[in-house]
């Protein structure tokens, strides 16, 4: 009886092993691809398309930093997780970095052995509901059934709001927002709840998504950021000024398509320093000085990415707009 | 001479055991801490924070993540408990069938066992879940199977003892989402409980079978000979007879239905691996402590149950044999 829990405990110990070394920039520029852990089939965060090819915006998230390492957007092996293993292959060093939806939290941060890399996009979490409920507020779902995926601090986030209000319901627990949306289309529950970014895109491809209505009330603040092992503050860094990169070059202006001749033409200190002309800052994080080039370049600027996979769901900027538009996205200065 | 060797070669194959047990742990340990990833059971006393539709002792979020744990044990093991009688009513009832000289009676045992069998018994569950959800009515069109049983796509609500105001019975009553008071199966619990049943029962039906055809032939002719019923010659001569082959392959069948219940976790159904390593994990980030809880109570009560039908196996073993 011993014997099974011992097995177990070796075999974690193993992956724990491998997780203990502390230089993920060497692996990734030794390996010359960036493992990614990414979760499948989420519409606007990732998917794939006719050709077989990922998009999204978790997988630009992804080629985001390696266009940023490696100087390739698409040197990236992904690793498709489900967020109930997200964070311990993770740990145990499976992947390098998990850009995927990853709510910064202060348990999480505290307890679980790695480190945030910085807010990338600000959600919350809603309710999708059957127009025929004749339900539009939360307050009109006392007494309903909700659906719900593991993994996420969803069910806490439930449990916190109806508590508070003293709202009965009862809730039902699904391993993935896969299943938890099919028993709510199933008619299982009266409401499913997930973030309100990914729950916008399956309603948007659901084949009749005018029977269902988006709540406009979030109940939680979900602060999306990438996550990498603690204990390499180099590749923390890395990826932080990666996805910084993108939010500054939206600030100063450049675009996919413009980029080539800014770099070339301008006269802005800040500009020529961002994009490696002057000032050496890519060999300071250990890459080539045209880092932040490559990633405006291959991938784009914050409202670029954000406009590719948003958009077509409908979905605006809002509190994911740049400071001066009233939204939180705000660039580290670069120098 | 040898018995002394083979002795000391079990001593230093122990101690290579416990020696190995005793480096993964710390190694584990170790490698967790240099991680910086928190470790221990302290996690088992804070608050859970997440509800349990279905829990079978009082708990609220507020309760600690133990009484958690304790409701997810309930859950898995009403399920094992509930589809242990329903497999074996089924395999008991289809493995007699088989042997009945009706035609139709043991065609029809017979389809039974061969549609089950083979398929897997997630993908039933699965039917069950989501062909069977589909099919039921929602509120508005319940099916009263009696004024106080009603079927929807909720789940069979029924009345139940209320101890709320001392003592009383309260019947399932309609409200704005569902019916309340009273009690009642979730839709995942009936799909675990008929897909596990089903599929498990064609083994049994198997098991009864070969139990009863393992009976010699002279037993069931000397009964009819005294004149006895032919149910008496089944329940009285035959099937104390058939019980001593049938115990032991029956054991590994419900040994392989309890280890099954953890397929609930594909459809939501709150029982140990979902509550606990599903949830629970993902809030406390505790994956080795967790997994070791759940691996401690499925070898647990596995060895619980092989053990209680061992027992019982030795009381109806023939003396001598």
């Amino acid at each position: 009886m011993r014997v099974v829990p011992g097995l177990a405990l070796c075999a974690l110990a193993f992956l724990a092993a491998e997780g203990a070394r502390a230089d993920t920039l060497s692996d990734v520029l030794e390996r010359g691809m960036l493992r990614c852990a990414v979760i499948e089939a989420s519409p606007g965060f990732s998917s794939i398309d006719a050709n077989g090819r990922r998009y999204g915006f978790d997988i630009d998230n992804c080629r985001t930093v390696a266009a940023a390492v490696l100087g390739d957007a698409d040197a990236i092996e992904y690793v498709p997780i489900n967020p109930n293993t997200a964070f311990t292959t993770l740990q145990s060093g499976g992947v390098d970095v998990f850009p995927g939806g990853a709510t910064w939290t202060f348990l999480r941060d505290t307890s679980l052995g790695l480190d945030y890399t910085g807010p990338y996009l600000y959600a919350g979490q809603g309710f999708v509901v059957r127009r025929a409920s004749g339900v539009s507020r939360i307050a009109d779902l006392e007494g309903a059934t909700i659906c719900v995926a593991q993994g996420t601090t969803n069910e806490q986030n439930l449990a916190d709001y109806f508590r508070a209000r003293r709202m009965k319901y009862s809730i039902v627990t699904f391993a993935d927002v896969e299943r938890g949306l099919n028993a709510y289309l199933a008619d299982r529950c009266d409401a499913f709840t997930t973030e309100v970014f990914s729950l916008a895109g399956r309603i948007v491809a659901l084949r009749n998504p005018d029977e269902h209505r988006i709540l406009g009330e979030v109940i939680s603040k979900e602060p999306f950021s990438g996550l990498v092992r603690q204990g390499d503050p180099r590749w923390r860094d890395i990826v932080f000024w990666a996805f910084n990169s993108r939010v500054a070059a939206e600030e100063f202006g450049l675009t996919m398509s413009n980029v080539e001749d800014m770099r070339a033409t301008t006269e802005d200190a800040e500009i020529r320093r961002f994009l490696g002309v002057e000032g050496g800052f890519g060999q300071q994080l250990g890459l080539r000085n045209d880092w932040a080039f490559q990633i405006v370049a291959q991938v784009g600027n914050y409202g670029e990415v954000f406009a590719r996979h948003f958009e077509p769901l409908g979905l605006e900027r809002g509190l994911n707009a740049l400071w001066r538009d009233g939204g939180l996205m705000i660039a580290m200065p670069y120098r | 001479m040898r018995k002394n060797s083979a002795f000391w070669l079990q001593c230093l194959l122990a101690l290579a055991l416990v020696t190995l047990v005793f480096l993964v742990f710390r190694t584990t340990q170790s490698n967790l801490e240099l991680l910086g990833v928190q470790s221990g059971f302290d996690f088992l006393w804070k608050k859970a924070g997440f509800s349990i539709s279905q829990h079978l002792i009082p708990y609220t979020e507020d309760s600690p993540i133990w009484a958690a744990l304790a409701v997810a044990i309930l859950n898995t093991l009403l399920l094992a408990v509930f589809c242990v009688l329903l497999a074996s009513l089924l395999g008991l009832l289809v493995g007699i069938g088989r042997l009945s000289s009706n035609w139709l009676v043991s065609r029809l045992s017979l389809a039974y066992l061969e549609l089950f069998r083979n398929i897997p018994v997630l993908l039933q569950i699965f039917f069950w879940y989501y062909v069977a959800l589909r099919a039921l009515p929602s509120l508005e069109s319940s099916i009263f199977i009696t004024d106080y049983l009603v079927l929807n796509n909720r789940g069979l609500y029924f009345p139940f003892i209320e101890f709320a105001n001392g003592f009383s019975i309260s019947p399932p009553v309609m409200g704005r989402f569902a019916y309340e008071g009273g009690f009642y199966l979730m839709p995942e619990f009936l799909a675990l409980w008929i897909g596990l049943s089903l599929y498990n029962g064609s083994y049994i039906s198997e098991i009864v079978r070969s139990g009863f055809q393992s009976v010699a032939r002279g037993q069931w002719e000397a009964g009819a000979a005294l004149g006895l019923k032919p149910v008496t010659v089944l329940r009285r001569v035959a099937f104390p007879q058939a019980l001593r082959a049938i115990l032991p392959p029956l054991t590994t069948v419900y040994m392989n239905m309890f280890k099954a219940t953890s397929l609930a976790a594909a459809i939501a159904y709150p029982e140990i691996v979902s509550v606990f390593v599903g949830t629970v994990n993902n809030l406390a980030g505790r994956p080795v402590e967790v997994m070791a809880v759940t691996l401690a109570f499925y070898a647990g009560v596995s060895f619980l149950v092989a053990w209680l039908m061992g027992r019982w196996n030795k009381r109806v073993t023939l003396r001598g044999q």
